[in-house]
């Protein structure tokens, strides 16, 4: 009965354009399946890790993002109202793995940007041709034969090869284990973070507030770890799990009990989150968001840039405006620091205004 | 995760940070759904664009064993908004069902379609859990109320008419 009623649809399906780049799709060489992005289905580009370890390209989070009151994480519904920034470590590490498909995913993604006008952050250049050099630098110090540097360059531009040097932890200068990826970007084990001072979960590296304290492992970068540096990851989770082992008598004791802790931190109740109780919607600047951490909605004031030109504009929520932050804008806006803001509530949830919008 | 954000982005001026989801992104991902589909397609189940247009697919689903739906054909229509996949699709059923979570004009209520979409949910996966509710109908929720109170206070009859609609309607 089954095979009687299906054809009809076949035929259907091969005259439609699609079905001709079926075989272009074939053809390509398929992506590591942890790094698809579950909203668009491609290779994930330039990628954003969620608090809660999920990851997707930044527009795809964005486009996803609700703008009114919490977003969810498309995988687990993890309640969020932060748009994390690209997380530059998994950005070099794609270009590397599969620089052909994320070279694509650049050309294609610019076209679209162009065509709505509004840019994705620029990763800076000559942070990954610092990294790449400094990565000759090694290799040339370790093999004799080093060639000119534009050449080693494009080398490993092209070349498959990661090496631990491209996943190393900030806080251990190890390779990353259970990684953690901050709101900020920025990658850590785990255990490291759980090492910190006691009080809000801050960044080491650019010293921004991790909103909220709320942090999971990205298993998906972990698994492509223990894939990659088998035997170094396996001695890794031995250090860490000895280490949690000795606990109470072990080194530090600041460090012994804070790993003791559950993944929900203390920073969690810090001042940070009276922001967020969640039915009020007094405050909620719709559709507007805070380009140093991320939050959106905006919940409180809102600090609008009158000298940025950009369509988006610039906006800071009072916690970054208080904090004078100099962050770039989250889409690649020319805010610079002797720029002047304003207290705007023209984006202003009020019920009655809603309605008129709408 | 229902109302829209983009439905501000109609007032000129400032627009900060919403954006406007362009209708080759739709059109790619909906691309990306129809070659995974084709090669593992979900057990007795056929899904792809009617014509030329991507937006619109036909399926069928067969009835599953063990449930009073066996070797019913159904057809379905499904509906790709053009902000898709940040809004669900919209399925309806062309077959006529005998079934509490299916209205007469074929809407089906299922969560996963409203408020508990999520751009990571797929046409497959949308294909599966209505499958799903074909041998585990929720009266709890029903959108036709006397079928729902049939199925849980005599279920051999409510089970008796299903597969009557079944083999006049679905085969």
């Amino acid at each position: 009965m089954a095979d009687k009623e299906t054809p009809p649809l076949d035929p259907a399906i091969s005259p439609s354009p699609a079905a001709a780049e079926m075989g272009e799709a074939d053809s390509e060489p398929s992506i590591h399946p942890s790094f698809q992005c579950c909203i668009c289905l491609d290779l994930l580009y330039k990628p954003v890790v969620l608090a809660c370890g999920h990851m997707s390209c930044f527009w795809c989070v964005h486009k996803a993002m609700h703008g009114l009151q919490a977003s969810q994480c498309p995988i687990c519904r993890n309640p969020y109202y932060h748009f994390p920034s690209i997380c530059q470590l998994l950005h070099f590490l794609l270009l590397k793995i599969e620089p052909l498909a994320y070279k694509k995913r650049e050309v294609e993604t610019l076209e679209e940007e162009k065509h709505l006008d509004c840019f994705s952050p620029q990763l800076s250049e000559h942070v990954s041709f610092e990294r790449v050099h400094l990565e000759d630098v090694k290799q040339s110090s370790r093999s004799p034969k080093s060639n000119d540097l534009p050449e080693t360059v494009f080398k490993s531009a092209t070349g498959k090869q990661v090496s631990e040097d491209d996943v190393i932890c900030p806080i251990c200068k190890k390779l990353l284990f259970q990684p953690v990826v901050l709101n900020c970007g920025h990658v850590y084990c785990d255990s490291c973070l759980s090492g910190l001072v006691d009080g809000p979960l801050k960044c080491e590296v650019c010293h921004s507030l991790h909103p909220k304290g709320f942090r999971n492992v990205c298993l998906d970068l972990d698994h492509f770890l223990e894939e990659q540096f088998p035997i170094d990851y396996m001695t890794r989770r031995d250090s860490v799990q000895l280490k949690k082992a000795q606990g109470p008598k072990g080194e530090a004791s600041s460090s012994v009990s804070q790993a003791e802790e559950p993944k929900v931190g203390k920073s969690g109740k810090s001042k940070y989150n009276e922001f967020f109780f969640d039915g009020d919607s007094a405050n909620v600047h719709v559709g507007v968001g805070c380009d140093s951490c991320g939050m959106y909605p905006i919940i409180g004031n809102r600090y609008r840039c009158k000298d940025c030109k950009e369509k988006i504009g610039y906006d800071l929520c009072e916690t970054c405006y208080s904090s004078s932050s100099e962050l770039a804008g989250r889409f690649n806006q020319q805010h610079r620091p002797d720029h002047t803001f304003e207290l705007d509530d023209s984006q202003m949830l009020e019920i009655h205004k809603s309605r008129t919008v709408r | 995760m229902s109302s829209s954000s983009t439905s501000f982005a109609s007032g000129g001026g400032v627009r900060p940070w919403t954006s406007a989801t362009s209708v080759s992104f739709s059109g790619k991902r909906i691309q990306k759904e129809m070659l995974d589909f084709n090669a593992n397609p979900p057990a007795d189940c056929s899904a792809g664009p009617k014509g030329d247009d991507l937006y619109h697919w036909v399926s069928t689903i067969i009835g599953p064993p063990g449930s009073p739906y066996e070797d019913g054909i159904f057809f379905l229509t499904i509906t790709f908004p053009g902000d898709y996949p940040f809004k669900p699709p919209k399925v309806v059923f062309m077959t006529r069902i005998y079934h509490c979570n299916i209205d007469a004009a074929g809407n089906v209520s299922l969560d996963i379609l409203k408020d508990g979409w999520s751009p990571a949910m797929t046409i497959s996966k949308v294909i599966l859990a209505i499958r799903a509710v074909f041998t585990d109908p929720d009266p709890y929720k029903p959108v036709v109320p006397n079928i729902a109170r049939l199925y849980l206070t005599d279920r051999a009859k409510h089970d008796e008419i299903a597969a009557e609609w079944t083999m006049r309607f679905a085969r």
